[in-house]
């Protein structure tokens, strides 16, 4: 049994004159002690509204949510045992950074020295120890943002809920604050759901991430899971940066296996044994299929496929190579630097055991090997 | 063509002073991103450009003719904005042609329109108002409206800020390509370093209305002329350390919290200034075996992203420092202690009082 | 927000009703005055039920008031037609002047811009009477007392702040970009005035427009003092009504009725705009 139970959640939205909005379908999610979760999609799958019903502020529809083995969602928010951070900052004007992150330990009767001492602490895990003596009004949209945070970390409490807890933080500190507050999440074995848009920093800071996409669950597992086994073809266009490169291939019959060819120019030999019983079983009923490969499994300078470069952007660490390949664009990327101009030929090869494939209703039939 | 030209451009707005001696020039068919972060004057400067308000000092000329003063509409400009500013009582097809101007005829107009939205892969959506188009397309709009006309500059606000990460990304490959198209010299304003390198010829790195750098991509990130201009290039970006390096034995060397680590040979000039040491994640490698000169630290937590696994260590001295590995790279856990190394060319050294970065006999130089 | 208990809606429900009365019992009441005769009217109890009689109706609109001391020529129809054109008149020449200065006060800073906005919603502040004896010397002097170019122009004072100020915060809310994006497409800012920002403005300005008509036709004061019985709208008209002989309730009756009707149906007409356009925010690209 989870920390957190969420079991056939529903949310439906009414409102007169408009059609119902169905915003989360029968939800379920067991989360453990100590784990960091992301709900991970674009503006509008549900994710939002999931994290609003487990504080309280939305009624449930339909379904239950239990934490610590109690059923919450008949109780105030008050009553809940969860801190949350808020997106929109929610920071009291009149009073102080300081007094912002105290605030939230005022139910807790806690000694003036323990308050202190503890708003110290998250104050300097997230750098704002030299401002805590300011108004919000006074500090900029990240400092807000990071004061929010504070606020909800220095509580102690049985879940911690933040709502995209670092859009508005400035680059240069994003991922020194992400390590720490993954760190502190550790330490304290705090269990921590976040609701973001941003998969980079889903993948930075959650154990496992739920991946929704209009109200639906689509896949709950860990970020390598995601990527190496996605459930269905909206999970694995989603998951990375830059996003698979899908290509539709026609299926043929060979000697052994099965051949997947992609226009004209590019074919593969998939080998029965490598498949799996169920894929090839699958790829047996089918003429025409999906496959997928990730921009990092695609080598660039060797292979079999004649690619007419369309861009060569070099980001410091890393080429993305973007060529036109039999009216499909596929997107490499490489650790090093090429000297390929827009207009060139550059070979790509692609390989039979990186490819993912997908049936006719985005279902995924077979997984790429991991390496 | 013609090409555009900024001569010490300053304007301030009471106490704030947006623009410092700003001087900068575009060549025809040149795309210039001005990067920066927020509130560096990134957009007082386009607008000043755009003529939504004038400079205090300085000249802006187009094709050698100064604009400063000149009404907007006679200034030969087309501009994207990050709201995108489409007409939303007009349909798309309509915001598209008003960017051909007052004089253009409706029956010359038609064609251009039809061309100009094939390209931008908008034609299905010509009849929609703006508010029924997604914010993809309204950005796509936006872009043939200001392209339609063959401005002689092409000025860009942050056009991907309000567009999801995926069609960013798409566009991010695009634009180059669409930009070059007219031969306009192209400023594009941006807070995203990636955006950043990936569209630009040159990037012009603007911190508090002052102009830091202004350089290829490659040149910004391998040779930063200042540690400021250094840490907004790089995500997760740079790892500083002040450090007071020393010659020992022909090399330079540096304590880094209590490692000998080289930093080239000592044979240029010395610097004898208190520094800041400055290495990309990148470059740092990670390994459970001492030495001499790598540095002892501990693993704080394990954040992969980008396709990466960057780890937060800390060193024994408390200093954090990052590293991004490639994702199949082997690397500890949380709270195991391991040894950092980095090669001598992948350190920056910058003087820490003026913040400028100090000459390195041994670093790699930008292709 | 979805969820309302049973008894939460027959609360709602009771308490609109009761609202719904309090403010539309007058106005029924009145309704059924003026298919009344006087001394129906003045029945002690009141009845519901009655002849009705279209007498007031014809009264109004014949001119003649047959009052027990005889007949009365009055010009009501006259008024309303001075209402008319006064208030319509006043709103145009707001409009005109006001929609400009609107935006010149949102998109320009200038010198002054604040204090000169302030003056002119100011002279909303002022109780009417205060201007009215300076103003009626000055009228007096320069020509204007009684004539309807005269009133036009002291319904400025009603109708030119009202409109600046809304006008105004409809300008401000507009993002500038769309008008520099069409300035900078080669238009000059006359076009981008008329073709961008007062189309975007549209339901401000309409809103605007609407409210300073039934301010203007709801004006008293200034006409009374300004204008002669043929320059007179209804609200100074009305005053015929009483008379030597008594107050002729049953023709006051029809009188409102008539003279709101105007407005009440402009306003059901524009329903649509008042809610939009008081209600801002409509312009978002």
């Amino acid at each position: 049994m989870g920390t957190l139970e969420l079991r056939d959640l529903d949310k439906v939205y009414r409102s007169r004159g408009k059609p119902p909005v169905h915003a989360v379908r029968s939800l379920n999610m067991n989360i453990e002690k100590g784990e960091i979760v992301a709900l991970l999609g674009s503006s509008g799958c549900g994710k939002t509204s999931t994290l609003r019903m487990i504080a309280g502020f939305e009624s449930v529809t339909a379904g239950s949510i239990a934490l610590r083995g109690r059923r919450i969602d008949e109780l105030p928010p008050a009553r809940r045992k969860v801190a949350m951070a808020f997106e929109g900052y929610s920071l009291y004007p009149p009073l102080t950074v300081r007094q912002n992150i105290a605030f939230a330990l005022k139910s807790q009767q806690l000694s003036r020295s323990e308050v202190s001492r503890r708003v110290d602490t998250v104050a300097r895990l997230v750098e704002i120890d030299d401002i805590l003596e300011s108004f919000p009004r006074a500090i900029s949209g990240g400092q807000q943002q990071r004061v929010s945070l504070a606020r909800a970390l220095v509580r102690y409490a049985d879940l911690y809920l933040l709502d995209e807890p670092m859009g508005q933080l400035e680059p240069q500190l994003r991922a020194v604050l992400r390590g720490r507050i993954k760190n502190l999440l550790a330490e304290r074995e705090m269990t921590a759901i976040f609701v973001t848009h941003d998969q980079t920093e889903a993948s930075a800071l959650a154990d496992r991430i739920a991946v929704m996409e209009d109200g639906v669950l689509q896949q709950f597992a860990s970020e390598k899971e995601l990527k190496n086994r996605p459930a269905n073809l909206f999970v694995a266009s989603f998951i990375g940066e830059p996003p698979m490169n899908l290509l539709a291939a026609d299926v043929a019959r060979s000697d052994g296996g099965f051949g997947l060819s992609i226009g004209s120019d590019i074919s593969f030999q998939m080998r029965g044994d490598a498949l799996g019983h169920t894929a090839q079983k699958a790829l047996g009923e089918l003429s025409r299929v999906r496959v997928g490969i990730r921009p990092q499994k695609i080598a660039v300078g060797t292979g079999d496929a004649r690619v007419r470069v369309v861009s060569n952007q070099w980001l410091g660490d890393q080429s993305h190579i973007a060529g036109e390949c039999a009216g499909n664009l596929l997107i490499a990327v490489i650790p090093s630097r090429i000297a390929a101009r827009p207009g060139d030929i550059v070979q790509f090869a692609l390989e039979p055991r990186h490819l993912h494939i997908f049936g006719p209703d985005d279902a995924c039939i077979h997984h790429a090997e991991v390496s | 063509m013609a090409r555009l030209e900024l001569k010490s451009v300053g304007k301030s707005f009471g106490a704030a002073r947006p623009a410092d001696g700003v001087s900068l020039t575009v060549e025809p068919g040149e795309i210039v991103v001005v990067f920066g972060p927020s509130g560096s004057g990134k957009t007082v400067l386009l607008r000043m450009i755009a003529g939504m308000f004038e400079p205090d000092e300085g000249e802006i000329l187009v094709g050698g003719r100064s604009i400063v003063g000149a009404a907007p509409e006679r200034r030969g400009i087309g501009m994207a904005f990050q709201n995108f500013a489409l007409f939303p009582h007009m349909t798309a097809r309509d915001n598209i042609a008003s960017g051909l101007g007052a004089r253009a005829a409706a029956s010359d107009a038609a064609p251009r329109v039809e061309a100009i939205s094939r390209l931008l892969k908008i034609e299905h959506v010509l009849g929609h108002a703006p508010r029924e188009l997604s914010n993809g397309q309204k950005q796509r709009t936006a872009l043939a409206r200001a392209l339609i006309g063959y401005p002689d500059v092409l000025l860009l606000d942050d056009p991907l800020r309000n567009v999801d990460a995926k069609l960013r990304y798409e566009m991010r490959l695009e634009l180059p390509n669409l930009l070059r198209r007219g031969a306009a010299a192209v400023l594009y304003v941006t807070q995203d370093y990636r955006e950043a390198m990936a569209i630009a010829d040159r990037i012009a790195v603007l911190v508090d209305g002052r102009l830091e750098q202004v350089a290829s991509a490659e040149q910004i990130y391998v040779t930063p002329a200042s540690v400021a201009v250094a840490r907004l290039f790089g995500d997760p970006s740079i790892n500083l350390a002040e450090v007071t390096p020393f010659a020992e034995h022909g090399t330079l060397s540096a304590m880094v919290s209590g490692a000998k680590v080289r930093l080239g040979s000592a044979d240029g000039h010395l610097p004898d200034c208190p520094c800041w040491l400055g290495v990309r994640p990148e470059d740092l490698v990670i390994s459970v075996s001492a030495s001499e000169d790598a540095i002892p630290a501990h693993i704080l937590a394990v954040t992969p992203m980008h396709e990466k696994a960057v780890l937060l260590l800390r060193l024994s001295d408390g200093t954090e420092w990052l590293t991004a590995l490639p994702p199949d790279a082997p690397h500890g856990a949380a709270n195991d202690a391991v040894f950092v190394r980095f090669a001598p060319e992948a350190a920056l050294l910058f003087d820490r009082a003026t913040g400028l970065r100090i000459g390195l006999s041994h670093r790699r130089q930008a292709a | 927000m979805e969820h309302v208990s049973l008894a939460g809606r027959i609360f709602r429900g009771v308490a609109l009703t009761l609202i719904l009365v309090f403010f539309m019992f007058p106005i029924f009441w009145i309704l059924l005055m003026s298919f009344q005769t006087n001394e129906q009217i003045l029945r002690i109890p009141p009845r519901i039920y009655f002849e009705p009689t279209l007498a007031n109706y014809e009264a109004l609109i014949s001119g003649q008031l047959r009052t027990a001391a005889g007949n009365l020529q009055i010009s009501f129809m006259r008024n309303l037609f001075n209402s008319f054109v006064l208030s319509s008149a006043a709103v145009v020449l707001a409009l005109l002047l006001g929609v400009p200065a609107a935006y010149a006060f949102a998109r320009y800073k200038f010198r002054l811009g604040e204090t000169i906005a302030f003056t002119l919603l100011s002279f909303r502040f002022a109780p009417p009477l205060l201007v009215l004896l300076p103003l009626s010397l000055y009228y007096q002097q320069l020509g204007l007392n009684d004539t309807y170019f005269g009133i036009v122009w002291v319904y400025q004072l009603i109708a030119l702040p009202l409109i600046l100020w809304i006008v105004r915060g409809y300008f401000e809310d507009m993002s500038p970009d769309i008008e520099h994006a069409y300035r900078l497409a080669g238009h000059s800012w006359r076009e981008a005035f008329t073709r961008i920002a007062v189309p975007l403005a549209g339901p401000g300005i309409a809103a605007a427009g609407l409210l300073s008509f039934i301010f203007c036709w709801n004006n008293f004061v200034f006409a009374l003092i300004l204008a002669s019985a043929d320059k007179q709208p209804v609200t100074v008209g009305a005053l015929a009504f009483v008379t030597a002989s008594g107050i002729q309730y049953g023709q006051i009756a029809a009188a409102i009725v008539l003279s709101v009707m105007p407005t009440l149906l402009l306003a059901l007409y524009a329903q649509r705009y008042l809610v939009e356009g008081l209600s801002l925010g409509a312009v978002k690209g």
